[in-house]
């Protein structure tokens, strides 16, 4: 018996030797891999953050430190808020940022109310012409700004409607719409109809199930929806820029004076205009996947 | 039995009205603000609505139509006529009118005069309850030899002269006629000499002259004229290929640097939620702040020029954005974009990747499939549709930038269709040309998308 056995063993720890070999070389690989990835991942985000680094620099420094050159290696020095105050205290600037909330507000409160309803129905019934309809809404999602802003200012125009914050908040609400149809939609499928359902097998009525159960679960996604609108249409310019004269927004406003400006206003200018991105985006970073995930399926 | 079936198939017909209630809303605001102004815009860069004016034979609304001239048509100014509409008419957009006052004063000789004169000609000095002017003087004609003002027994100017008055005279304004002027006019179309009665909103008058010019039709036609004033700029040409070059330029290296992006989130470093929201910032930062942005980096006194300054690869600085040196502009457009627009693509991968198993990824890794082959042979078939997807949206995107390329160039010496788009509504006042470089854009996109679909179509077709 033992004769038979020792064999056995023999290769069975031969076996094992080599296996662990084999292992520890794929440790190795692996380590070398994640590594890499590491520093793969490093190099990209540098390649994102030190633009912003640079121009957040520029942002908070004194005018002469803006314009000296060769600029500082570690800038940030002398630290100070002059360049950021001398631009929000240029002509249009305070105007700009209050027209800039009025029309993102607008369009946010809008296209929610729009597209809520919509994004329920999508999600929750089964109805003829509903891949229809979702298809519609991504075909016209698809369509450019561009092509949009010319048309309406000639109607804006003619209605006298021209040069003003509430057309514009129409117009980017129409532009906001399709993406917040569709996002809601997909909060909304997130939730198990059951749920609704089991509210309403204990004695909810439909509304109240809607009202106490589905709502509170599907609020942060709607915020999420809305604060994206809201961002989109702070950072619009073209459209702003085509439907707006006096009344401008921040975009159209720096625009519009860019080739005159000094280069402490355009970059203090740029910086500002970067502030919603680098704190909402923050929040809503989870829910950017259900976002455009969607838009794929 | 058959009850059973009849009220099965009752229910059946019922259709739940519910979900058409709540898309109807959207529906609604998408028809006006979105397909009805995309009609209008192709609309406006094929079809001029006030191509011709139509001229009348008598100075009526109501009167035969006498011919048509084309708009930009020289004329001549035969007669004049005022006809007198009802003050309700008078109050309806694009009407033109002139106001006649019937007067009663006493001229310089101390003679009683009564008769009518333009409004033009009196400033109102009283108004009664109701706003109608009572009372006020002659005008002083500035830079006139003659300073007596005419009073007309009617409200013409042809008509037979009633009395003079000097200037500063008082006034009782005793009526007032609302009239809406028309011209006869005489112009040639084709070699054929056309001659009728239009209102005076239409006609350019030159000057003192008897000749003047349409200023604008009352029909439309469909018209080349924008296209061709498009294709003719001298900025179309380079517009268009600078796009196509920068989609070229763009995509391919957005597509790589977003998978890289999307498999480092894959791959759930420590840290992964900060690799996240770093990696998707770009999303929200505006165009034009990106613009300005790598503006600061490749001005002349910029971050590139201080860094090999300070490294001493240089001496003196080098000027990237200038007019001599339009392959650095394209390169500052193309990183520029490339840093802002990545992120969009790579979020649709990532979401794409996270429908993609992970058995499928960990057996292809036990077989031993190197990165490389698990990218190309695992990966990249199952991102398809979300590639296919991203593909069209970048596309699309791309022939919108516009105030990157602003930001970069001032838009003179790099530009692309949108800037003339922009161009051509805000500095040259024309919506019509502009409408047809949107239109132009929408046709590239909508053709992109198109050929993107058949290309994977088929490809598929011959995978089967």
């Amino acid at each position: 018996m033992s004769t038979t056995i020792s064999p056995k063993n023999a290769v069975q720890v031969e076996a094992s030797a080599e296996v662990k070999a084999v292992h520890q070389q794929m440790l190795r690989q692996q380590r070398l891999n994640r590594a890499a990835t590491y520093a793969v991942a490093i190099l990209l985000v540098l390649w994102i953050l030190v633009p912003i680094y640079l121009i957040a620099s520029m942002a908070f420094t004194t005018p002469a430190a803006v314009r000296a050159y060769p600029k500082g290696v570690l800038p940030f020095i002398p630290f100070s808020f002059e360049t950021m105050n001398f631009f929000l205290q240029s002509e249009g600037i305070i105007p700009g940022v209050i027209n800039s909330i009025i029309v993102a507000i607008i369009t946010l409160v809008l296209s929610t109310l729009i597209a809520a309803p919509a994004g329920y129905a999508t999600s929750r019934f089964l109805f003829p012409g509903r891949d229809f309809y979702r298809l519609s809404v991504l075909a016209v999602r698809a369509f450019p700004i561009v092509v949009l802003s010319i048309p309406l200012a000639v109607v804006f125009i003619n209605l006298g409607m021209y040069d003003s914050v509430y057309s514009l908040a129409l117009m980017h609400t129409a532009l906001a719409l399709p993406t917040t149809i569709l996002v809601i939609g997909s909060v909304f499928a997130s939730i198990p109809f059951e749920l609704e359902e089991a509210a309403q097998v204990f004695g909810c009525t439909p509304f109240e199930a809607f009202r106490h159960v589905v709502l509170p679960l599907v609020l942060p996604g709607i915020a999420a929806a809305a604060v994206f609108t809201f961002v989109m249409s702070w950072n619009e310019v073209f459209a702003a820029s085509i439907l707006t004269v006096q009344n401008r927004t921040l975009p159209a406003q720096v625009l519009a004076v860019l080739g005159q400006s000094s280069e402490p206003y355009q970059f203090a200018g740029a910086f500002f205009m970067m502030i919603p991105a680098l704190i909402f985006i923050f929040f809503i970073r989870r829910y950017l996947f259900n976002m455009w995930g969607q838009v794929s399926k | 039995m058959n009850e059973e079936k009849q009220s099965t198939q009752k229910k059946r017909k019922k259709i739940n009205w519910a979900p058409y209630w709540l898309i109807l809303p959207s529906l609604i605001y998408l028809a006006l603000f979105f397909i009805w102004p995309m009609f209008r815009g192709l609309g406006l860069a094929v079809y001029n609505d006030e191509a011709a004016l139509s001229l009348q034979t008598e100075p009526s609304r109501d009167a035969a139509t006498a011919g048509t001239l084309p708009q930009g048509t020289q004329v001549e100014i035969l007669d004049q006529q005022g006809n007198l509409i009802p003050p309700d008419e008078a109050g309806q957009a694009n009407v033109i009118t002139e106001v006649w006052y019937q007067i009663s004063a006493e001229d310089a000789d101390g003679n009683t005069v009564e008769g009518w004169v333009s409004e033009s000609r009196i400033r109102v000095r009283e108004e009664n309850e109701a706003g109608a002017p009572t009372a006020g003087s002659v005008r002083t004609r500035i830079g006139a030899g003659d300073t007596l003002t005419e009073v007309y027994s009617e409200p013409n100017e042809n008509a037979e002269v009633a009395g003079q008055l000097e200037a500063r005279a008082e006034v009782a304004i005793t009526d007032q006629s609302i009239l809406e002027i028309w011209y006869q006019v005489r112009g040639e179309d084709r070699n054929q000499t056309v001659e009728g009665w239009a209102q005076s909103r239409y006609i350019q008058v030159f000057g003192e002259t008897n000749t003047g010019r349409i200023d604008r039709g009352n029909t439309g036609q469909f018209t080349t004229e924008y296209l061709s004033k498009m294709v003719n700029d001298r900025f179309f040409w380079p517009a268009t290929i600078t796009t196509f070059l920068l989609m070229i330029l763009i995509i391919p290296v957005q597509f790589v640097l977003a998978i890289v992006m999307a498999l480092v989130i894959q791959a759930r470093l420590k840290g992964n939620s900060l690799f996240l929201y770093v990696f998707t910032i770009p999303l929200g930062i505006s165009e034009l702040a990106v613009g300005i942005l790598w503006f600061s980096i490749f001005t002349q006194s910029g971050f590139l020029n201080s860094f090999l300054q300070t490294t001493g690869l240089i001496n003196t600085p080098i000027t990237f954005l200038s007019a001599d040196t339009r392959y650095w502009i394209i390169i500052a457009i193309w990183l520029a974009e490339v840093w802002r627009a990545t992120s969009i693509v790579m979020v649709i991968v990532v979401s794409g990747l996270q429908a993609i198993s992970d058995e499928v990824l960990e057996a292809a890794e036990l077989f031993g499939a190197s990165l490389w082959q698990r990218v190309r042979h695992v990966i990249l078939p199952m991102l398809k549709p979300s590639l296919q997807v991203a593909l069209i949206l970048r596309t699309i995107l791309a022939l919108q930038v516009f105030a990157v390329v602003i930001a970069l160039s001032g838009g003179d010496v790099v530009t692309v269709l949108a800037n003339e788009t922009y161009r051509q509504y805000s500095e040259f006042r024309n919506a019509n040309v502009a409408a047809a470089y949107a239109g132009l854009i929408l046709l590239i996109s909508m053709g992109s998308a198109v050929i993107y679909l058949r290309m994977i179509r088929s490809q598929e077709e011959m995978a089967a």
